[in-house]
């Protein structure tokens, strides 16, 4: 019997502050594969990700086929950071990864643990740094590198290169290719740029509240350089 | 008890400790808020993290209503700990729940509350000053050393080890879930559980803190000390011991001064952390950190 697709989402509707956001989608996300979903703003991407992750309520099934780790590694479009909080780089990476209360210190495994996931992020050195000082794509992947250890089976990403100048993008992309030829992960993301698509999607589906078209980023997007929504809503 | 209170005693005389020392009453203080410190300057920067800072306000005054309602239930006035502690939790628990389901803002829910508790602990207090002395009552609202007893001390001790231990276990979790609650929930943190557990530790911590701080100025010893804090801290860990040593500093000049000028120590307490967080915000500009 074939292997099942990691990720598989049937007649998914979600209802969010009483109006539909998302309405009967069916999308299916290919063991190891990076499925980019696309749409203009106010198509229900960020819902269906909330659903995913069981954040959001729905109907519909989302069932999840691991194999490995069952591991679900997070990247949120915005991550406001509280400014009350002096907290650095290092300890909110430490928060998640010893049981010693991170205002007593960070113990020296967790120390070299968050240095090694900040270097392959390529922010080596900025441990001491204070979450509110960051840039938007510097904070953009600290959280990056937070959600790749221990390696996520499945990775969800909420428009991680939304703000990002060209190279950090790329560099992001690579991050995630890197993940998945060499970890194995399989990558949900949600994006609006169609350049990012060609480059970095195996499957697309296009969402406007239910799916408009799902297959490779070539028989959703055309031969056009743009998204097919550019302009509006289609 | 007595030893220690000996041995303090013996050592202030020969001028190792501080003369006031030489009073039991005093040395009573000094440990409590030896005691106190750590608990509640521990305590205060996760309550500005989740912004409790009105909550505890409102505990505060709850407490006068939980006061009252031992009283009547005749418990005595040293100890009226069932209705204290019971009232308190209720509240705070009452408070987390309706705010669990409801769209109001919580510093609105929270202003509901405050007023229901109040409005009942005036009409309850006015029934029980018939039967107790007006000022036995007002040393709980604003504290006094003077009514401190070894009970007391032992169950401060008590609570604050059980709470310090519970924070310890949950912390990170905690943190967390301040920071962000999203990301809480998606690393598998609980977030009713941690609102829950830690409104429940603060309302302990607080609870029995009441008698040598006074319900009206408690609030200030959970909130004070980490607004005077992240004018300085660069970390959490920084965070974390300039609210205890701020804590510390205002608690023990305090007691000095409420020694001293025969003030009351909660007063005196407050007007010491006032003189931290003014003088940490002087500090941070200077430091260009604030």
């Amino acid at each position: 019997m074939a292997d099942p697709p990691l990720l598989e989402i049937t007649d998914l509707t979600v209802v969010r502050d009483g109006h539909v956001a998302v309405e009967r989608a069916s999308i299916t996300v290919a063991r190891g594969s990076i499925h980019l979903v696309v749409g203009p703003n106010g198509a229900g991407k960020s819902s269906l990700v909330a659903a995913v992750l069981g954040e959001a309520a729905f109907s519909g099934t989302v069932r999840c086929h691991f194999r490995g780790s069952g591991r679900v590694g997070y990247v949120p479009q915005t991550f406001p950071v509280d400014p009350t909080l002096p907290l650095t780089v290092a300890e909110l990476l430490a928060l998640t990864r010893q049981r010693l209360p991170v205002c007593l210190g960070l113990t020296a495994k967790t120390r070299a643990a968050v240095a090694a996931l900040l270097d392959r992020v390529g922010l080596a050195g900025i441990e001491r740094r204070r979450l509110g000082a960051l840039s938007g794509g510097e904070l953009r992947r600290v959280l990056l590198a937070d959600s790749m250890d221990p390696d996520p089976e499945l990775l969800v990403l909420d428009e991680p290169a939304s703000g990002l100048d060209e190279p950090s993008a790329q560099r992001l992309e690579a991050l995630v290719r890197a993940l998945r030829d060499e970890r194995g992960a399989t990558v949900l993301m949600v994006s609006h740029d169609a350049s990012q698509v060609r480059r970095l999607a195996d499957a697309v589906t296009w969402i406007d509240r239910t799916v408009r078209r799902a297959g490779t980023p070539a028989e959703v997007l055309g031969d056009g350089g743009a998204l097919p929504f550019t302009g509006g809503r289609a | 008890m007595d030893r220690l209170y000996a041995l303090l005693a013996d050592l202030a005389a020969r001028g190792v400790l501080p003369e006031p020392l030489r009073y039991p009453f005093v040395a009573r203080g000094v440990l409590a808020v030896l005691l106190l410190a750590p608990l509640l300057g521990g305590l205060s920067h996760l309550v500005v993290a989740r912004r409790l800072a009105f909550f505890s306000t409102a505990l505060g005054q709850a407490a006068l209503t939980g006061i009252t309602l031992g009283l009547l239930a005749g418990e005595p006035i040293q100890a009226p700990y069932a209705g204290l502690f019971g009232f308190c939790l209720l509240a705070a628990i009452g408070v987390v729940y309706v705010k669990r389901r409801s769209r109001l803002p919580a510093d609105t829910l929270i202003g509901v509350f405050t007023a229901l508790a109040l409005g009942l602990g005036i009409c309850l207090l006015v029934a029980a000053t018939k039967q107790f002395n007006i000022h036995q009552i007002e040393a709980v609202m604003f504290g006094s050393l003077l009514t401190v007893t070894d009970t007391d001390l032992l169950l401060l001790l008590a609570v604050a080890l059980g709470v310090l231990a519970a924070l310890a276990r949950y912390y990170n979790a905690l943190l967390l879930d301040s920071a962000s609650p999203e990301r809480a929930r998606v690393a598998g943190v609980d977030g009713a559980r941690v609102e829950y557990l830690f409104v429940v530790l603060l309302t302990l911590a607080i609870v029995v803190s009441l008698k040598i701080i006074g319900a009206l100025l408690v609030e200030a010893l959970v909130v004070v000390p980490a607004a005077a804090a992240r004018n300085l801290a660069r970390s959490t860990r920084g965070y974390l011991a300039w609210s205890v040593a701020c804590a510390l500093l205002a608690g023990l000049g305090g007691i000095w001064f409420s020694t001293r000028f025969r003030v009351p120590t909660g007063g005196a307490v407050v007007l010491g952390l006032a003189l931290c967080f003014f003088a940490t915000l002087a500090l941070g500009r200077g430091r260009g950190s604030a």
